[in-house]
């Protein structure tokens, strides 16, 4: 048992580290990947000031316990890197294993796709946490965020739960690109939607109730949600303990599904033989 | 002779134009995937807006844009957007698709201008990009009540004609810069982040003196401020005059510009001998 989960441990990292060195060879597109994220937040920082002519806003202040846009706005934004390791980079894990003619020998490997995708989901973890460190340091430094520095680690608690929530979400994602082949639409239409459902630069309060409703599906809204909580005081309409409890279900609910639609999608390309195609 | 070789241009252009349009209708769901989400990626600024000023107007919004609909300022952004976006995928990254299918060597081995095929392929594109902008426009009146009258599709267009010339110049010179160094995608987002956030596509670049300083060098600003103008504020095309003279300006160093250096590139590239490197 012991020398099975170290044989995946080390595919795992094998994984992780093919990942980083692919990556690094791009150097010019790693940097700019890097700066890519600050420069998107700024249009949302920028059109808050204008629509308010500061930074403080008395109906966030009113609808939320904090007034401070930029701090609100910069934390609920770091979450969409999240998301993109979810939809993008372990969305495109086996799409991007094909544009390099290296899908089939992955998958002849002795080792459970799972392991595969974990090892994807590791170097986009630390990647996105890269982007986000550097995102945050940069925006701290301009617009001097100002957090309640004892919420860092609950905070950091929180997002490790929804990061295996969202792991259950990327596998989903991977495994339709075997079917779809070009999935680039399905992530960018389920990027799209759950930006719009999820509480990154408003409270889940002015959603329509519908969408309210589906956003409580969603595991980056409780982690959202519970940060700004813990680092600027966001009032949730739940207490802590509920948000941890919801998130763990959702951890479960999305690997389960995740892992039963991979196993499902990987069984059907490969008895039908469209494995290979591209 | 010459009349000959306009009608000979003319057909080719006529040709890449029915080719472009074949490729569209094989795709039908991206077809629709253009037309719906630039206006749903604008609706996390409006429930943002909604968050922020507890309402659907804001007066410093209207001291910064002359305007206190901040939802209608957004819309009109994204539709105008369509066109840069596109002209920036579509003719930008022109070529580059050809090398994807494998055709750019029969392209170029036809007697024919390489610039002929990309004037055929930007028309192509400013036709998609205009019947997608009329959908959106259509959807923008009947559900978000943009008040776009018939008087004013004339100047509209006037203006959408002066902003995209000068803009397509820019994308055949960037067309050239991918003969050379092929892969572009990492550029087309990073310009892609340039646009949204150095011009007032998401909010008004007013707002904070750099971006007011850097956007007074893109076309597109002065673009969506003479549209806004004409939408929003009511206002005639004489009263944007010397909007126009700057956009008409900016059009033929553009146009001038991008020509010299597409057939540098080329020349560049056919001197390498790297013009089917992949």
């Amino acid at each position: 048992m012991y020398k099975k989960i170290n044989h995946y441990l080390r595919a795992i990292w094998a994984e992780n580290i093919k990942e980083w060195k692919i990556e690094l060879t791009y150097k010019a597109d790693f940097v700019r990947g890097m700066i890519d994220p600050l420069v998107y937040v700024l249009p949302y920082l920028l059109y808050g000031i204008a629509l308010v002519g500061g930074r403080t806003s008395e109906s966030l202040e009113k609808l939320t316990g904090t007034g401070d846009l930029i701090t609100f706005v910069t934390l609920g934004y770091i979450f969409i890197g999240f998301l993109n390791m979810a939809l993008w980079a372990m969305g495109f894990s086996l799409r991007k294993e094909q544009y390099w003619g290296t899908l089939e020998s992955v998958f002849a490997a002795p080792v459970p796709r799972w392991v595969y995708a974990l090892g994807m989901a590791a170097h986009s973890t630390m990647h996105q946490g890269l982007m986000i460190s550097l995102q945050l340091i940069v925006i701290s430094i301009v617009f001097k965020l100002s957090v309640n520095m004892g919420g860092i680690v609950p905070s950091l608690g929180v997002v490790g739960v929804m990061l295996i929530a969202l792991y259950g979400l990327g596998m989903m994602i991977a495994s339709l690109t075997l079917i779809f082949k070009q999935g680039w639409l399905i992530s960018e239409a389920l990027s799209s939607l759950i930006m719009i459902i999820t509480p990154i630069a408003y409270p889940l309060a002015v959603l329509p109730v519908f969408m309210q409703k589906a956003a409580m599906a969603l595991p980056t809204t409780y982690g959202i949600l519970t940060v700004r909580h813990f680092l600027i005081g966001e009032k949730m309409g739940f207490s802590v303990g509920t948000s941890f409890l919801r998130l763990a279900i959702l951890c479960v609910l999305w690997v389960v599904f995740g892992l039963i639609v991979f196993a499902f999608i990987d069984k059907r390309t490969r008895r039908s033989g469209t494995l290979a195609h591209y | 002779m010459r009349w000959n070789r306009l009608k000979a241009d003319l057909a080719i252009i006529g040709a890449e134009i029915r080719k472009t349009a074949k490729i569209w209708f094989a795709y039908k769901i991206l077809m629709f995937f253009w037309a719906i989400f630039p206006l749903i990626w604008v609706i996390p600024y409006l429930f943002q807006g909604k968050a922020l000023v507890g309402g659907m107007s804001s007066a410093p919004f209207a001291q910064l844009t002359g305007t206190e609909n901040y939802m209608a300022f957004v819309l009109i952004g994204a539709m105008v957007s369509t066109y840069i976006f596109s002209g920036l995928w579509g003719v930008g990254n022109s070529l580059r698709e050809e090398t994807y299918w494998g055709t750019l060597e029969y392209i170029i081995a036809s007697p024919t201008s390489l610039l002929v095929v990309l004037i055929g392929k930007t028309l192509a594109e400013f036709l998609y990009a205009t019947v997608m902008v009329i959908f959106q426009a259509t959807l923008a009146t009947f559900f978000f009540g943009i008040d776009i009258t018939f008087g004013k599709i004339f100047p509209l267009m006037m203006i959408i004609v002066l902003l995209v010339i000068g803009f397509y110049g820019f994308a055949i010179a960037f067309a050239g810069f991918t003969l050379l160094i092929k892969e572009v995608h990492g550029w087309v987002h990073t310009l892609e982040w340039v646009f949204f956030l150095f011009s007032p596509i998401r909010y008004p670049v007013e707002v904070n003196a750099i971006t007011k300083l850097v956007s007074a060098f893109v076309p597109l600003t002065y673009a969506l401020v003479a549209i806004r103008a004409i939408i929003l504020l009511n206002k005639s095309v004489i009263n944007l005059w010397q909007i126009l003279l700057i956009l008409g300006v900016m059009d033929i160093i553009l146009i001038a510009g991008g020509y010299i250096l597409f057939n540098r590139l080329e020349y560049r590239t056919k001197k390498a001998g790297t013009i089917s490197q992949y």
